[in-house]
C-alpha cells in the first residue's frame, strides 16, 4: 500500500521537527560546554577565603614588621621578618604550618623582598644594602646576585626581583631605570629600559607566559612587555579609583593579576589583560585584614601568602571561585 | 508663465517681511519706543549716569543697549541678567580663549570676569577695575609682595604683567606666558652678547629653562637669582657637577642620580644609605632632583616646592585624603551651626605641609621613614597622651587583637585619618574599644 500524499507530508514535517530538536539540543550542549570553562576559571569570581596566620618561630618568637615572603609547591613557604633582620622557613601542607626554622645569615639584614627557584634556592633582597643574596636550599650563604656581565652603567639599585619558571632573574634597577634579565647563574643576559611617562616602579613579575609586568605606584598603573619584547607599555589605565598606593605586584598559574594596595590594605585583581577584575580584603588589625601588607605569593595550589607588615605577622588565604 | 512669476514675486515678497519683521522684533524685542532704550533705564538708575562719565565705557552701555544683558521685567539670575553671570560675557566674547590653549586664566574658566572688568565703565582701558599690576596683584598677592620687596627687580614686571602673559589664555605657554619660557626670555635677553655668555661661564644654556635658576619677578640676589642657590652656583664652579663648557656634552653631569651629589654630601649620603630603610626616589635615576632644584630654589633646602606639594606629587592618595578630610571637616562644621565638634578629622602636621614631623625624609631606621621606632614616643612630641587617657600603653602591653604588636597610639588612631573624628578608624568610641573589649560588645 502506498502512503497517501498527507500521510508523506506529516511524515516529512515529523523528521524536520526530529532533526530542529537535535540540532537545538546540540546548540545548547555547545554552549553548555563553552560557557563551562569561562564561568569555573573567570578571575571575576576570585575571593579570598582566610586560613590562618603565621605569628612566631619555632621557638615562639615574634615576628616584625615582616616584608618579604615567598613559596613554592613542594610547600614550602620562606618568610622575610624584616624587623628581625632574619628569614624563616615553614612548610604549610595539608592547610597545616610546620616549623618556623630560623635562617640567620651574617651578610643579610632587613629582607625586603624574597623568591625562591626550582632548585629550592633562597634569593633575598636586603633593603638596606640593596643587594640581592642567593642562599643554598639548607640556607647558607652562597653568594650575591651581581648581574654579572653587566653593560654601563655598572651600578645597579635592585627595588625588587622576581624569578621565573626557567629560573631567570629579573631585577627592578630604579637606579638605571630598566629592568635586568639574569640567567639562573646571575650572568646578564639583557635589559629592558623603563618606558619614557612612569612614575616609579615599586615591584615587577613575569607571568607563566614570560610577560614582563611593571607596578608604578605613583600612576597606579601597571605596564607590561610581551616575552622577547623590549618595549615597555601601559596594560592598564590609571587604577586609582581601586586603589592608593600598589607596591607588589605577582600573578597566579592562569595569568590573573594580583596587585598590593599597601596604603589601602587590600588587593585588586586584575585580568590578563589588565581589565579590572575586583577588589578584596580590607584594612584592619583583626585576622583576615591587612595593615600595610608588602609582599605577596601564590602557589600552585592557591594558597596566597601576604606579608602583613603593619600586623607582624604573615596571613595565609585560599583562592575561591 | 506670467501667473506663475506673479506667485514667485508674491512669495518672494512674504519672505522679505518675515524676515525683515523678525529682525526688527529681535532689535526691539521688548517694543520700546523710538529713542527709549538706555535712556528709559536712566530714569530710574540715576546714579548711572555719573558711572557713564569714565572714560571707557562698555559698548552696549554706550549705545543705551541695557537690554543686551539685562532683561527688563524678570530673570532667574541676579541683576535681572538675562544669562548665568559667568555665562553672559560669552555671548558676544566668545573668541576669548583661544582653540587649544596651553594654558587657562582660573577666572576666565569660571567665567568670572567681573573680576578684572566692571561690566558697565571704568577709568581703565579695557574697563579693568584697577590699572595695571594692581589688578593682578589683588589675587596674586604673594607674587605682588615678593615683587615689593624684591632687591633686584626685573623691568618687565615694572611695566606690567601683560608684558610676559596673556590675561585670558595662552596657546604658547604654561602660566599664561605669552611664549614658551625660554622664548620669551631670549627675546629680550640676546644670547649671543659676549656678557650673556660670562655670566653664564660659556655653558650653552641658550635653550635651558632660565626660571631653574631665575626669579623671573625678581629676587633679593643679583642676576635674580632665587634666595637660595647651590653653593657651585653661587661660586660659579659649573664644573663641579657638569662637564666643562668646551665639551660637546657639556652640561651633561659628570655623574647619575646621588653618585653626582655624594662628591660633596658624603656625610649626608652615607648617614642615608647606612639606614635601614631608604627612601626610594634618593636612589633612582633623578635621584636628590626628584625633591631638590641643582642650581637654586625660592624654597629653604633647594626644595623643588613646599612640602605638602612636593610630597604629594607621589603620595597623591594620602593628600587626596586629606583635602577630602579637610573638606568634610569644613562641612561637618558648617552644619553645626556654631556648635562646636569635638575632636580633629585631619592630622594638623600634613594640613600644614609638615610631613617631617613625623618622617625622614632621606632614610630611616623605622618603618614608614618614621622618625621614632616608638608611635608613643613620636607623638609625644607633641601629643601629652597622658592627658587624654589612661589606657594602658608601651611596648610590655600586648594588643589583644594581635600577640606581636603591642598598644600605642596607631593602635586606636591612623596618623592620616579616616574620615572620623579623632582620627579613629570607627564611627563611635564604643566601636572601637569593642574591638578589644569585647564583653561590651552590644
Amino acid at each position: 500500500m502506498k502512503p497517501s500524499k498527507q500521510h508523506s507530508a506529516k511524515g516529512i514535517a515529523h523528521s524536520v521537527r526530529i532533526k530542529a530538536r537535535k540540532v537545538t539540543a546540540f546548540i545548547f550542549l555547545m554552549l553548555a560546554i563553552l560557557s563551562f570553562p569561562i564561568k569555573t576559571f573567570s578571575a571575576e569570581t576570585v575571593k579570598f577565603r582566610y586560613l590562618q596566620s603565621v605569628y612566631f618561630d619555632d621557638k615562639g618568637g615574634g615576628l616584625k614588621q615582616p616584608e618579604g615572603v615567598a613559596c613554592n609547591e613542594k610547600s614550602l613557604l620562606v618568610v622575610g621578618d624584616t624587623g628581625n633582620d632574619r628569614l624563616l622557613r615553614y612548610s604549610y601542607q595539608d592547610r597545616s604550618l610546620k616549623a618556623g626554622t630560623e635562617i640567620k645569615v651574617q651578610q643579610l639584614s632587613n629582607p625586603i623582598r624574597l623568591q625562591i627557584n626550582s632548585k629550592g634556592e633562597i634569593f633575598a633582597l636586603d633593603g638596606k644594602k640593596r643587594r640581592i643574596l642567593r642562599l643554598n636550599p639548607d640556607g647558607t650563604f652562597k653568594g650575591y646576585v651581581d648581574a654579572e656581565g653587566i653593560p654601563s652603567p655598572s651600578t645597579f639599585v635592585p627595588r625588587s626581583f622576581k624569578i621565573d619558571r626557567n629560573n631567570n632573574i629579573y631585577i627592578l634597577d630604579v637606579f638605571s631605570a630598566r629592568v635586568l634579565v639574569l640567567n639562573a647563574d646571575g650572568k646578564y643576559q639583557k635589559q629592558i629600559p623603563f618606558p619614557k611617562d612612569y612614575g616609579f616602579f615599586s615591584d615587577l613579575s613575569v607571568d607563566s607566559k614570560g610577560t614582563l609586568l611593571l607596578v608604578d605606584c605613583i600612576k597606579a598603573m601597571v605596564f607590561s612587555a610581551t616575552k622577547d619584547s623590549n618595549n615597555v607599555s601601559p596594560l592598564t589605565k590609571n587604577l586609582r579609583e581601586y586603589l592608593n598606593f600598589p607596591t607588589s605586584i605577582t600573578t597566579d598559574n592562569r595569568g590573573t593579576i594580583f596587585v598590593v594596595d599597601e596604603n589601602g590594605g587590600g588587593i585588586v585583581i586584575l585580568g590578563q589583560d589588565g581589565s579590572f577584575q575586583g577588589r578584596q580584603l580590607n584594612m584592619g588589625w583583626n585576622e583576615g585584614l591587612l595593615y600595610f601588607p608588602s609582599q605577596m605569593c601564590i602557589n600552585d595550589k592557591g594558597e596566597v601568602f601576604i606579608a602583613d607588615r603593619g600586623n607582624s605577622r604573615v596571613q595565609i588565604f585560599t583562592l575561591v571561585k | 508663465m506670467i501667473l506663475r512669476l506673479k506667485w514667485f514675486f508674491l512669495f518672494m515678497g512674504l519672505i522679505l517681511v518675515l524676515v525683515f519683521s523678525a529682525a526688527y522684533g529681535q532689535q526691539n524685542k521688548f517694543k520700546l519706543k523710538p529713542g527709549a532704550q538706555g535712556k528709559l533705564c536712566l530714569e530710574c538708575h540715576d546714579a548711572f549716569k555719573e558711572k557713564l562719565k569714565n572714560p571707557f565705557v562698555h559698548t552696549p552701555v554706550k549705545t543705551g543697549e541695557c537690554t543686551e544683558c539685562h532683561h527688563p521685567h524678570a530673570s532667574s539670575h541676579g541683576k535681572l541678567l538675562d544669562e548665568d553671570p559667568n555665562k553672559i560675557c560669552n555671548k558676544c566674547h566668545e573668541g576669548i580663549v583661544p582653540k587649544n590653549p596651553k594654558s587657562i586664566h582660573k577666572v576666565v574658566m569660571e567665567g568670572n570676569c567681573v573680576k578684572c572688568h566692571d561690566p558697565h565703565a571704568s577709568k581703565n582701558k579695557f574697563v579693568l577695575l584697577k590699572a595695571g599690576n594692581e589688578l593682578c596683584f589683588d589675587c596674586h598677592k604673594n607674587i605682588g609682595n615678593a615683587v615689593t620687596k624684591a632687591k633686584f627687580k626685573h623691568s618687565p614686571v615694572e611695566k606690567g604683567c601683560v608684558g610676559c602673559h596673556e590675561p585670558h589664555a595662552s596657546t604658547k605657554g604654561k602660566k599664561l606666558l605669552k611664549n614658551d619660557l625660554t622664548a620669551l626670555c631670549v627675546s629680550c635677553h640676546k644670547t649671543d652678547q659676549p656678557n650673556f655668555s660670562k655670566q653664564h661661564m660659556n655653558y650653552p644654556v641658550a635653550k635651558s629653562d632660565c626660571s631653574s635658576c631665575h626669579d623671573a619677578h625678581g629676587s633679593n640676589r643679583a642676576g635674580i637669582l632665587f634666595d637660595n642657590v647651590h653653593t657651585p652656583v653661587a661660586n660659579k664652579t659649573c664644573t663641579q657637577c657638569h662637564e666643562t663648557s668646551t665639551s660637546p656634552d657639556a652640561l651633561k653631569t659628570k655623574k647619575a642620580g646621588f653618585e653626582l651629589c655624594r662628591g660633596c654630601h658624603s656625610t649626608m649620603m652615607n648617614d642615608t644609605f647606612n639606614k635601614n630603610r631608604i627612601h626610594w626616589p634618593v636612589a633612582d635615576k633623578v635621584g636628590c632632583l626628584n625633591c631638590h632644584e641643582p642650581h637654586a630654589s625660592p624654597q629653604k633646602k633647594l626644595l623643588t616646592g613646599d612640602m605638602k606639594t612636593l610630597c604629594g606629587k607621589c603620595h597623591i592618595d594620602t593628600m587626596a585624603t586629606q583635602e577630602k578630610l579637610a573638606e568634610k571637616e569644613k562641612q561637618e562644621n558648617a552644619a553645626a551651626k556654631g556648635r562646636v565638634i569635638k575632636g580633629a578629622m585631619t592630622h594638623n602636621p600634613i594640613q600644614e605641609g609638615n610631613c617631617e614631623g613625623c618622617h625622614f625624609s632621606h632614610a630611616s631606621d623605622n618603618a614608614f621613614l618614621l622618625k621614632q621606632a616608638s608611635t608613643v614616643k613620636l607623638c609625644e612630641a607633641c601629643h601629652d597622651w597622658s592627658k587624654h587617657t589612661n589606657h594602658p600603653m608601651g611596648e610590655k602591653i600586648i594588643d589583644s587583637r594581635n600577640k606581636n604588636i603591642t598598644m600605642q597610639c596607631l593602635s586606636c588612631h591612623r596618623s592620616h585619618g579616616t574620615g572620623y573624628r579623632y582620627l579613629v578608624p570607627f564611627p563611635t568610641v564604643t566601636d572601637l574599644c569593642t574591638q578589644c573589649h569585647k564583653q561590651y560588645k552590644r
